[in-house]
This record gives structure tokens, C-alpha cells and sequence, in this order.
């Protein structure tokens, strides 16, 4: 039994819209639910009311164009994503990434979506998707934006998004389709786990990226770098982004260390 | 070998036999004490402690009082009751002082568990925050703060525990064998080395659960998911005053314990906040994050050990320094103390050994029984230490061992007489060795680290442990003979998952010689119904409980005998019996059915004799004595299970990563009662090992809060953390006193797998570890600190010893022995 | 909120708390007391059951979202008081200990052999990764898997000496 708040279901994104606008910031979406009632568990949150947007079928599937890239509507799970035939073929870091979050239970269950806006720094999908050069898509009842996802998160679990805001989808750019890439996770033990540090890496013809979890504030990427970077080079790079900390989980030398060492790990893939 | 029917004539003891509880668990329908509904049955929580030492300034519930739905709010203040196993130190809720992170400071009993957390928030409690002491190793600091002020004041076992008042040191463990110092100078090598443990959780599946319901004229009804409900019923009627006769305590299914349940912890609670809800049944379910602080965990251990040692590879004298971080209560923690004290060198022989342990009080979490009482804890020190003296030698580690290990003719530390009936450590080890192929690496294993890039390394190590119990511990078993001739037995050891009853029950179907369908051992205990046990705990059900279950059902026989010679007219040395019937031996048509006598034998007419059957068996645990306060010498040991762990582990140089390719463990069990159930506890208990040694613990910030109270920072194997090869091997040395020979081995399977970890990638990578758990980022930095030495686990030869590398402490001495002291080393 | 779900092929329509996850409802509400809660916070598995054909950890599902879903729990495993092929396999191989997580174990493994009937160890090592056993080592649990999919050449066995 968790602490009083109201629920509601609405089936379209105006009705959305709507109730976001009257809650004014005191409803929280629920998706998956898998960070948010942990969380509701835990009484480290009480939200007022929450908005189950699983019933609004435009933030539903996963759709791929050749000219726009994928888009990954917003309660789409990780298992859906990890399944798609067109993640497989032009974006398997994605479903490597959607593979590395939790168990299959959490997996059936948590949204991209949602591993994004809880802005955790060790999101397991946040790596990937930056290093990707992906975007998402926020829209509210007075327009939708489009933010770069690397600019999408301000800080452990603070986002862009306003509090009259949903996540709309998270659009990954065609040119990225068919990179090459890679991803390491440093976990505690070979089960389920967060990432203590992780590296994504993905390299097209024209660019690479790293993005890394764990080891800053929030999920961080490199600069666009260019697609015949030296190993040196993105491992200054990768570096360069990152500022780790000690904690319960890691130090912030091994976990500089092991960014590196993934960097090192990944890089002969991408060619 | 309280039965000597001959092996061949044995349908279940020996054999693989089905669980007897496997039905209900598999079908959800056996109920635990979570799945039991009670009417009028209220909610109960607890408000816990910020912080780890603080002086309650001010408590205010007025207003958790006044919440609709609210029907008791409770607080230090209205609770004067001291709880408490061997030294009565525990306020039920905290008066006062704070002494843990997470103690308990106030409690509220509401019709919804949902009320009841708003009546706590509505809780407003002023704290004056003071300095903890936390590390157990200042425990000598006069200038220490001390946990219990009034510590010379509590009651406790005075026969077996030794406090010191005006200290932080709750027991004091002496052991005192021959002569030390002489063996130190005599000694070619003397080698120290100090080990370290943190805090670690039982985590059972189903955390802490009670319903208490105090009904007027104190009559208490508890149902609880506890280990020993004759232990929770003792000890709340001394805490309470009140005559046990009063006292109900009732076990559902149980969903795992460890050592974690075996005292009385939320039952006094949910029966105050019972009484003052006018009776109604509260409940109070711990939630998992309760569990790892309002709830006991493991005790810490700071390890120190001394050994002096010959050339040969004999050891001839050890002096062992215990420093046993038990938290803020004693509960378990003193008797840890002195059971690990007197086991202390593991499964070797010291000729001259002296031990100091200390169970120290600190402002952490309190630690109590957990699967193996110490020692898990110290044999990682132990096991460890032994490679370290054996490459210090140049000796081959198991060959080190071998030479020192207990055998026949061998005196442990409280110098009981090792026989050959006591069990083969060497056995053990051996057999292990040649499961792992010991000593060499195969070509698969070359070829997988020529592929891998990375090193693979060995290790044996044994282990040994004796049940922690008062030598005057008993237990009765009664079985209840029923009209259709089958039985049901009545008796109060728990089965929280070991299948202990499912072993008990084959025995008792071999001496009936019944099939075991007709014998029922209800899982459930109350002690209404149910006789006599002590606690379920220390690997002691087996031996103690299966004598009770042999001498039952031979007691049982007899009165079937005894009908049966009356209504036969016969002697009783002329019948026979099967599983039918009670018969004459030369002529087997003239018999008594089971059926027949269950509740008295009728004759045509109607006449009849001796009225309904039960079979009584008692047992007591034989020549055992207290231990010596001064000298630690005695007879503590019921049985001592032998066996000894074989690991393979690859490392990765760079990056510290390890994988754990085969475990295999032997045991010297006396006799296998069921297959599947001792492999059920040789693996269980040796992945629960592998959870302390790469992944538990706990981990506090220097204000002594706990960090890490959740699966989310304190993982635990998962199915995917165990190693590629498992493999589990039985050594049969029959106990002499143990029912068909048997001896327990439920938590021997958890302890020196730590060490044998250490050991292999020491050998594989030469990375020096002392501290549990063994993290890869741990093996990463040991990794940094290999002094230019690298050892090479191809390397059949043994090592040459060595100067000692960081933090090793070991030095060649020149005649007399010289010993280097770590830096900082606390002055006694 | 008025929810109809049917669990284990049986229909019911409850007034559902919104405040109310999915294990309690089945536990209090439904009386199907024999999925277990061992964390509440999705990192155990006790509370695993299969909803829409997908395994979940019941304890971070609202019941109220369950509207509509198809759901099976332990008590739809045995069918007219016979034990499954998979309930038997974890009998035979002592798969069973306490048996706190024995309800969600089931479950997933349960879910496993539907979509792959010969999973190999591996495979069988990641379904159940999500589902704690803090008694058996998980060794017996993943035997018993290849037994129910008929895959274990010879029982596993206690070597005596």
C-alpha cells in the first residue's frame, strides 16, 4: 500500500495535455513504473496524482525511415526495442544497451523512455543514445520541441523537461543507422546491476562518439569526433568529459580507469 | 549410531529422497506467516534512527496519537523491559540513547499499513547528535566512548561470558594452550598478518515477520518467522516476567533464516503495541531495507594473527588476536565470540595457542547468528594466512596444510582428543585437490588462458566447525501413532529450508521400516502443541533431532510391541514387525496391525487394552562441559564436520575482472542421509560464501550511517554469478553418536570458500588480499600494489619464499624469531 | 477504480485501491497468497508473475494498470491438483529449499520454456536472473530446468567417496 495520490489513464495526448496543465507539476508520469514506484516504495517521493500515459497510442511503437531515422515512442520497453527487427539491423547498440537494464522482469516492464527521464547518471540507455547523436521529442499543449538529447539532461535526475511537459518520443538520426559500435558495462557482480561505469561508442563514415554513464554527473558525450580518431585521441577525449566521484559503488580512479580501459576495449570494434 | 540396521536393509537413509515440504512450496500454498490473515489484525511500523549515536532530546506523538485509524503509539518511555539472549543489554524501543543506525525509536500500530507510516511522520523527535565509536580496534582507548555506561549492571551468563565493565568489551574470550612464547622462540619463522570483515546480511528471502496479539490477563499468542520459537518464548517470558505457560509461539513455513532468525526480535514489539490496542493482533512485516538495520546482520572481524612456524612446516605456536566489531547489542555476537575463539586456528593443530577475542560494542547495527558463527569470518583470515606462511616457507599450500591438520591422536585448541570417528580433514582435502587438478594447470586450462589473455589460479583450503551450543542441549521428538496406522510426529527443531525433517522423516521410516507416506512431520511449530527443542541453529538438528527421531520410533515400536504381546500371548523377544503389522516371528500369520492398536487394542468382545500409542524419544548432547574461563580448555564439541573447498579462478591482470571457473567441495559427513538435500546445502552454502567473498558488506560513511541498506548497493549472488563447474563430494567417517552415523554440515558448506577465493588469485596474479569482499576494483588496486613480483600459477614448483610484499608482515628471522608489529597495532 | 482482470483463466472484477501494487491486490484482494513479496522494490523476483504473456515483477504494477490483463500466478501452475512437468522437475531435483522464491522462480522459468523449450544453461541462467535464491545456489534450479525440458543426460549427483 503506497501513500494517497489519484491515477488517472488518458487515452489521448490532449487529454494529456490537459491534465498536465491543471496538475501544475504536482502529477508524475507513469510508464513503466519501475524507477517510480521503487521510489513511491521507498517514500523518498509522494506524488499527488499520477498520469498512465500506456493508454495514448501516439506515444506507442517504434518506427523506422531511411530519410528520418528511428523513432522509439515513449512507452516503448526495453523489450520491444531490444525484439525490433529495425533496431537489430541498423541500431543493435540499442538493443545491447536495452539488454545491459536490469533483469527480464524490469526489461518486459521499464520504458526507454523512462530509464532517460529519470536522468540517473547511470542510465544504461543514456551512453548509448548519445553516442548516437540521438534527440527527443518533448511536447506539452502549447507546441512539441526537439531537444539534442545531450543537452536534454541538467543534472542526476534533472531534465529539460517542464513540468507541463511529456517525453513524446526519442529519435535517432538516420545517418547513425548502420554505425559501428560498442558497449561495456562495469557491474558489481554478473547479474543484474547498475553500471558502475559504462562506455558506449558507435562510428559511422563521418563521426564517432562515446558516451559515458557513471562517471559524471549525469549520462555525458564527447564532442563530435572525427570518424579516424586515434585511440589516444578518444581516449583524451572520453577523459575530458568525465569527472567520476567516489561512492558506495566505486572509486572515482577506478572508474576513470575502467573509461579508459572500455575506450581502449571498444575502439579496434568500430573499425 | 543409534540404529544398527544393516546398510542393505535401508529404503530412505542414504538414498535421494523428495523433500517431504515440496508440494505446498511448489504449489504456493504453504502459508508463511506474511500469507496469514487475523481479525481485527492491525498494522504495526517503526520509526528508526538516523543516526548512529544520539541522545533523544525531546519526543513528541501527540500527534500521531490523534490520527484517525491509529490505535497504539509506543516509545522508549513506556517501555522499561530489557531483552536480550546471553547478556540482557536491548531496550525494546530505544530510552534515551541511540545506539545504531536504525534502531528502533518509536512504533505505531494502525488498521492500515498506510496510516500507520503517516502516524510516524506525524512523530517529532528532537536528537542531540554524539560521536560514535566505530572501529572496534580502539576498543583499548581509554578515551573511547563507550556504547553500554551502565554495562556492569546488565544480568548475563556469567558461566561462559566475561564483560568488562567500563568498556566497550561485551566478552572477553580466553584460550590458553601450552606454551606460546616458548613455541615463538623456538620457532624458525614467525609471520603475522592482520584480515579484515565487514558487516554482512543473512538476506533470507522473507524478511522479518511477527503478529503479536496480548490478551488480557497476559496471554500471548506470537506467530513469527522464527528459527526457535522456544528460544522467542524464553526470552520474552524472563523479559516480561510472565509464566511461559502463558506463552504461545507458533512458526508457519519459514522462507529462510541463516542465523538471522534464530533470537527474539520483533515479537516483544508487536505484542506491546497488542496489548495497548486492547489485544488486537498487530503485525509487523520488516521491510528489505529494515532488514539491514533494525534487524541484526553479521558481526565484523579485525583477524590478527601470530604464527610461529619450523622450517619443516610444522606449526609450533600461534597467537591469535580477535577484535569481533558486534555492534550496538551483544545478542549472538558474545557467543560468536567464544565459538570462533575455541575454533580459531581452523582444522590444524597448534600445539602452543593462545587466542584473545574480544566481542567489541560499537554504535553500528548489531550482529547476531549467521550460517557458520564466525567462522566464515575467521577462516578467511586463516585460510589466507596459511597460504601466506606456506609461501613464506616455500612449501606448497596444501601440502602446509596437510602437515599441520587435525588427525587422529591430533588435540584441538581446548585439547579434546581428535579419533578416528571424529572425520579426515585430509580426506576432505585431497579429495577436493584431485576435483580441481591441484598443483598444475590442464592444456584446456592453458589454452584458455593463451585465448582469455588472462591468469588462472588454484586453491585448496579446509575448514572445520563444531555446533555452538550449551553442552547441556536437548530436544524430544514424540510421534503420535493415528487410527489408519500411520504417524505424526511432534517436535520443535524448524525447517526454514535445510530439509532437516525431510531427513528425520527417513529415519524414522528405516527404523519403522514404514513407507515414509505414512509418516507426517508437520512443518508448522507451536509450542502449545509441540515439545522441547533449544534453537535451530548450529548445524545440530541432524545429530540432535535424528537421535530423538531413532529413540521415538524405537519407543514407538516398543509400545506396539508390548499390545502385541498381550493380544498374541507372546513374549516379546519372539515378535517381529513391518510395515504393516507387529506379527510372531515363527508364525507371521499371528500378528497385530498398527491399525489395530493405534488407539487401543479391542478384542471381538469389545474388551480392551492399553489405549492410544506414542513413541517419546529424548536426546541430550553427552560429555560436553564449559570451557575454562581463563584457559579456554574443555569439551565444547559435539561433533566437528570436517571438508575443504577446491577453487579455480581466472583472473584478468589489467582490470582486476574474475571469473570463478569451478568450485568443488568435499565433507566429512559421517553418513549421507539424503543426496539431494546435502547437495542442496554443499552449494547453497558455498554460493552464500561466494556472496561474502566477492560482493556483500556492509558500508558506512564516518558518521557510522549506513550507505548501502538495499539489493540496489548491496548485491548478492545472482544465478549468474555462480561458477561454470560445480562439484560436491561426501566422505563417510561414521559419527559414532550420530544418528546412522550422520553429522550436520548446514553451514560448514559456507565457510574458508572466501579464503580459497583469496588464495587463487593470489596464486594466479600475486595480488595480496586481506579484506573482504573481494570487489574487482579490490583485486584492480591489489594488482597496483604487486611489488615487482609476479607469480606464475604455472609454477609446480613451490614458491620461493619471499620478502613479504605490502601489507604482508613476514620476515625471514634470524634465530631468536623476530617479529615485525604492523605499525599502529592496538597495545593490550 | 473498478478493474476486471482474469488471472489464471478466471475472471474477476474488483473496486481496486489506486494506491494498491499488483502483488498486494493478488494477495489481499484476490486471497492468491502465494506469490510473495521479498523486496518490493523489483530486484528480488519473489513477486514474479506472467502478465500478457510477459513476466513482471507484480510488485511495481499498480493494479489498477492491470485492468484489462490477462495474468497467471503459482496457483495456475498445477492443473486439477496435478503438478506441472516443470513442478515436478524442481521436486525431483531438489529445487526447493525454503521455498520463498519458489512461486517466482516457476514463473519465470515457466515463461522461458514457453517461447524457448530447449533453452541451454546459459539461457536458463539469464531468465532466472532476476528471481534471488538466497538457499539453493540456483545449481538444483537450473538441473531441474533442463530436466522439464528434457535436456539432463543423467541426474546430477552427490559423489561419494
Amino acid at each position: 500500500m503506497l501513500q494517497n495520490f489519484s491515477y488517472q489513464a488518458p487515452e489521448t495526448l490532449k487529454d494529456l495535455y490537459a491534465l498536465l496543465k491543471k496538475s501544475n507539476g504536482k502529477a508524475t508520469i507513469l510508464a513503466g513504473g519501475t524507477d517510480l514506484l521503487v521510489n513511491m516504495h521507498n517514500n523518498w517521493i509522494s506524488p499527488e496524482s499520477l498520469i498512465d500515459i500506456k493508454k495514448i497510442p501516439d506515444l506507442k511503437g517504434i518506427t523506422f525511415n531511411p530519410k528520418t531515422g528511428l523513432s522509439i515512442g515513449a512507452t516503448t520497453v526495453c523489450i520491444d526495442l531490444i525484439n525490433n527487427k529495425d533496431v537489430k539491423k541498423h541500431y543493435p547498440l540499442l538493443a545491447e544497451a536495452a539488454h545491459n537494464i536490469g533483469s527480464p522482469q524490469l526489461r518486459n516492464r521499464a520504458t526507454i523512455a523512462g530509464n532517460l527521464c529519470t536522468a540517473s547518471p547511470c542510465a544504461d540507455m543514456g551512453c548509448s543514445l548519445l553516442a548516437l547523436g540521438a534527440s527527443v521529442e518533448l511536447g506539452s499543449a502549447d507546441g512539441v520541441r526537439v531537444i539534442p538529447l545531450k543537452d536534454f539532461f541538467t543534472g542526476p535526475k534533472k531534465t529539460q523537461i517542464k513540468k507541463h511537459e511529456v517525453l513524446l518520443r526519442i529519435v535517432v538520426p538516420a545517418e547513425m543507422a548502420g554505425a559501428k559500435f560498442g558497449m561495456r558495462k562495469l557491474k558489481r557482480i554478473k547479474g543484474h546491476d547498475i553500471a558502475v561505469a559504462s562506455v558506449a561508442m558507435a562510428r559511422t563514415a563521418k563521426v564517432m562518439r562515446i558516451g559515458v554513464g557513471s562517471a559524471a554527473p549525469t549520462p555525458v558525450v564527447t564532442a563530435d569526433l572525427a570518424a579516424s580518431t586515434t585511440l589516444e585521441k578518444a581516449v583524451a577525449a572520453a577523459e575530458k568529459v568525465i569527472c567520476p566521484i567516489d561512492d558506495v559503488r566505486a572509486g572515482a580512479e577506478y572508474r576513470r580507469f575502467m573509461v579508459k580501459e572500455f575506450v581502449g576495449q571498444i575502439y579496434p570494434e568500430l573499425f | 549410531m543409534l540404529d544398527n540396521t544393516p546398510k542393505k536393509d535401508l529404503n530412505y537413509v542414504g538414498k535421494d529422497v523428495e523433500r517431504i515440504d515440496v508440494v505446498e512450496k511448489l504449489t504456493g500454498q504453504a502459508l508463511y506467516t506474511a500469507d496469514l490473515e487475523f481479525a481485527g489484525m492491525l498494522h504495526g511500523k517503526v520509526l528508526r534512527s538516523p543516526h548512529a549515536k544520539a541522545r533523544i532530546k525531546k519526543i513528541d506523538v501527540s500527534k500521531a496519537k490523534k490520527l484517525v485509524g491509529v490505535h497504539a503509539v509506543l516509545t522508549g518511555n513506556d517501555l522499561d523491559y530489557r531483552v536480550g539472549l546471553y547478556l540482557v543489554d536491548k531496550y525494546i524501543l530505544a530510552r534515551d540513547t541511540i545506539r545504531h543506525f536504525g534502531e528502533a525509536v518509536a512504533a505505531v500500530a494502525a488498521e492500515t499499513p498506510a496510516i500507520a507510516q503517516q502516524a510516524l511522520d506525524l512523530i517529532e523527535i528532537e536528537y542531540e547528535v554524539m560521536t560514535p565509536f566505530l572501529d572496534p580496534k580502539q576498543v583499548f582507548d581509554k578515551k573511547a566512548p563507550l556504547v553500554h555506561p551502565d554495562l556492569g549492571s546488565y544480568s548475563y551468563v556469567e558461566a561462559v561470558f566475561t564483560p568488562v565493565p567500563g568498556t566497550n568489551i561485551a566478552n572477553h574470550t580466553k584460550l590458553r594452550k601450552g606454551n606460546v612464547e616458548k613455541g615463538f622462540k623456538e620457532a624458525d619463522y614467525v609471520i603475522e598478518r592482520e584480515y579484515t570483515n565487514p558487516n554482512v546480511q543473512h538476506v533470507p528471502m522473507e524478511t522479518h515477520i511477527a503478529v503479536g496479539k496480548w490478551d488480557t490477563g497476559d496471554r500471548i499468542t506470537i506467530h513469527t518467522s522464527a528459527q526457535s520459537p522456544f528460544t522467542v518464548r524464553n526470552l520474552f517470558a524472563l523479559s516480561f516476567k510472565i509464566p511461559h505457560c502463558n506463552i504461545r509461539v507458533i512458526t508457519p513455513y519459514l522462507g529462510g533464516g541463516f542465523g538471522g532468525k534464530a533470537g527474539i526480535h520483533l515479537e516483544p514489539l508487536c505484542c506491546c503495541l497488542s496489548k495497548l490496542s486492547g489485544g488486537r493482533p498487530v503485525r509487523i512485516q520488516a521491510t528489505r531495507e529494515e532488514e539491514f538495520s533494525l534487524l541484526p546482520c553479521r558481526s565484523g572481524l579485525t583477524y590478527n594473527i601470530k604464527t610461529g612456524v619450523n622450517k619443516n612446516g610444522k606449526i609450533v605456536a600461534q597467537k591469535m588476536t580477535m577484535y569481533w566489531d558486534a555492534g550496538a547489542y551483544a545478542d549472538y555476537a558474545v557467543n560468536v565470540t567464544r565459538a570462533s575463539g575455541f575454533s580459531a586456528s581452523g582444522p590444524y593443530e597448534i600445539e602452543n595457542a593462545w587466542v584473545d577475542a574480544y566481542t567489541v560494542y560499537t554504535n553500528k547495527p548489531f550482529g547476531t547468528a549467521y550460517r557458520g558463527f564466525g567462522h566464515v569470518e575467521f577462516s578467511w583470515g586463516m585460510e589466507r594466512h596459511m597460504n601466506h606462511v606456506a609461501d613464506t616457507l616455500g612449501i606448497d599450500p596444501l601440502e602446509f596444510r596437510k602437515i599441520n591438520a587435525l588427525k587422529p591422536g591430533s588435540k584441538t585448541m581446548t585439547g579434546e582428543e581428535v579419533v578416528k570417528n571424529t572425520g579426515s580433514v585430509t580426506k576432505c582435502m585431497e579429495a577436493v585437490a584431485k576435483s580441481i587438478n591441484y598443483g598444475k594447470l590442464t592444456a584446456a586450462e592453458l589454452a584458455r588462458e593463451k585465448k582469455t589473455g588472462m591468469k588462472i589460479g588454484k586453491s585448496v583450503v579446509a575448514l572445520q566447525k563444531a555446533p555452538a551450543m550449551p553442552p547441556f542441549t536437548g530436544t524430544v521428538m514424540i510421534l503420535k501413532l493415528n487410527e489408519d496406522g500411520s504417524v505424526t510426529g511432534s517436535h520443535s527443531l524448524t525447517d526454514y529450508g535445510m530439509g532437516t525433517y525431510t531427513s528425520l522423516a527417513q529415519m524414522i521410516a528405516d527404523v519403522l521400516r514404514w513407507p515414509i507416506e505414512r509418516i507426517r512431520l508437520p512443518i508448522e511449530n507451536d509450542t502449545d502443541r509441540d515439545p522441547y527443542d533449544w534453537q535451530t541453529v548450529a548445524s545440530k538438528g541432524l545429530l540432535l533431532s535424528g537421535n530423538a527421531a531413532i529413540l521415538a520410533a524405537k519407543d514407538l515400536l516398543d509400545k506396539c510391541y508390548d499390545v502385541a504381546a498381550q493380544a498374541l500371548r507372546a513374549q516379546k523377544c519372539d515378535l517381529d514387525h513391518d510395515a504393516e503389522k507387529v506379527f510372531v516371528r515363527h508364525h507371521p500369520k499371528s500378528h497385530v496391525t498398527y491399525k489395530q492398536m493405534a488407539v487401543g487394542y479391542a478384542y471381538p468382545n469389545g474388551n480392551a487394552i492399553c489405549g492410544p500409542i506414542i513413541g517419546v524419544g529424548r536426546y541430550i548432547a553427552q560429555g560436553l562441559t564449559n570451557l575454562d574461563k581463563e584457559t579456554g580448555q574443555g569439551n565444547p564439541a559435539l561433533d566437528w564436520t570436517f571438508g575443504a573447498h577446491g577453487l579455480i579462478v581466472e583472473v584478468c591482470e589489467k582490470t582486476g575482472a574474475f571469473n570463478i571457473i569451478k568450485v568443488a567441495s568435499a565433507y566429512d559427513i559421517g553418513q549421507v542421509i539424503n543426496e539431494g538435500s546435502v547437495r542442496g546445502q554443499a552449494i547453497g552454502g558455498m554460493i552464500q560464501g561466494l556472496g561474502t567473498a566477492m560482493c556483500e558488506g556492509y558500508i558506512y560513511n564516518d558518521k557510522g550511517q549506513l550507505l548501502n541498506p538495499s539489493f540496489t548497493d548491496n548485491k548478492i549472488p545472482t544465478s549468474l554469478d555462480i561458477p561454470e563447474e560445480i562439484d560436491c563430494i561426501a566422505i563417510e567417517t561414521p559419527q559414532i553418536d550420530g544418528p546412522f552415523g550422520a553429522r550436520g554440515v548446514g553451514e560448514h558448506s559456507m565457510i574458508a570458500v572466501c579464503g580459497a577465493l583469496g588464495n587463487a588469485i593470489e596464486k594466479a596474479t600475486g595480488a595480496v588480499l586481506t579484506h573482504m569482499p573481494i570487489r574487482q576494483e579490490n583485486v584492480w588496486k591489489a594488482l597496483q600494489n604487486r611489488s615487482g613480483k609476479k607469480a606464475t600459477a604455472k609454477a609446480a614448483k613451490p614458491a620461493k619464499a619471499v620478502k613479504a610484499e605490502k601489507p604482508a608482515k613476514a620476515v625471514k628471522a634470524e634465530k631468536p624469531a623476530k617479529v615485525v608489529k604492523p605499525a599502529g597495532r592496538a597495545k593490550k | 477504480m473498478k478493474i476486471t482482470l482474469t488471472v489464471n483463466g478466471k475472471k474477476y472484477q474488483r473496486d481496486a485501491s489506486e494506491t494498491k501494487n499488483l502483488l498486494h491486490f493478488l494477495r489481499e484482494d484476490l486471497g492468491l497468497t502465494g506469490t510473495k513479496e521479498g523486496c518490493g522494490a523489483g530486484e528480488c523476483g519473489a513477486c514474479t508473475v506472467i502478465m500478457n504473456g510477459k513476466t513482471v515483477n507484480s510488485c511495481l504494477i499498480l493494479a489498477v494498470e492491470a485492468n484489462g490483463a490477462d495474468i497467471m500466478t503459482i496457483e495456475g501452475e498445477a492443473k486439477n491438483g496435478k503438478l506441472s512437468k516443470l513442478q515436478v522437475a524442481f521436486k525431483k531435483n531438489h529445487a526447493v529449499q525454503c521455498g520463498f522464491c519458489t512461486p517466482g522462480m516457476i514463473m519465470s522459468t515457466r515463461a522461458l520454456l514457453e517461447n524457448n523449450p530447449k533453452p541451454t544453461v546459459e539461457q536458463i541462467k539469464q531468465a532466472i536472473e532476476g528471481n534471488f535464491c538466497r538457499c539453493t545456489g540456483y545449481q538444483q534450479i537450473i538441473e531441474a530446468v533442463q530436466d522439464a525440458s528434457g535436456q539432463l543426460k543423467k541426474k546430477e549427483g552427490l559423489k561419494r567417496a
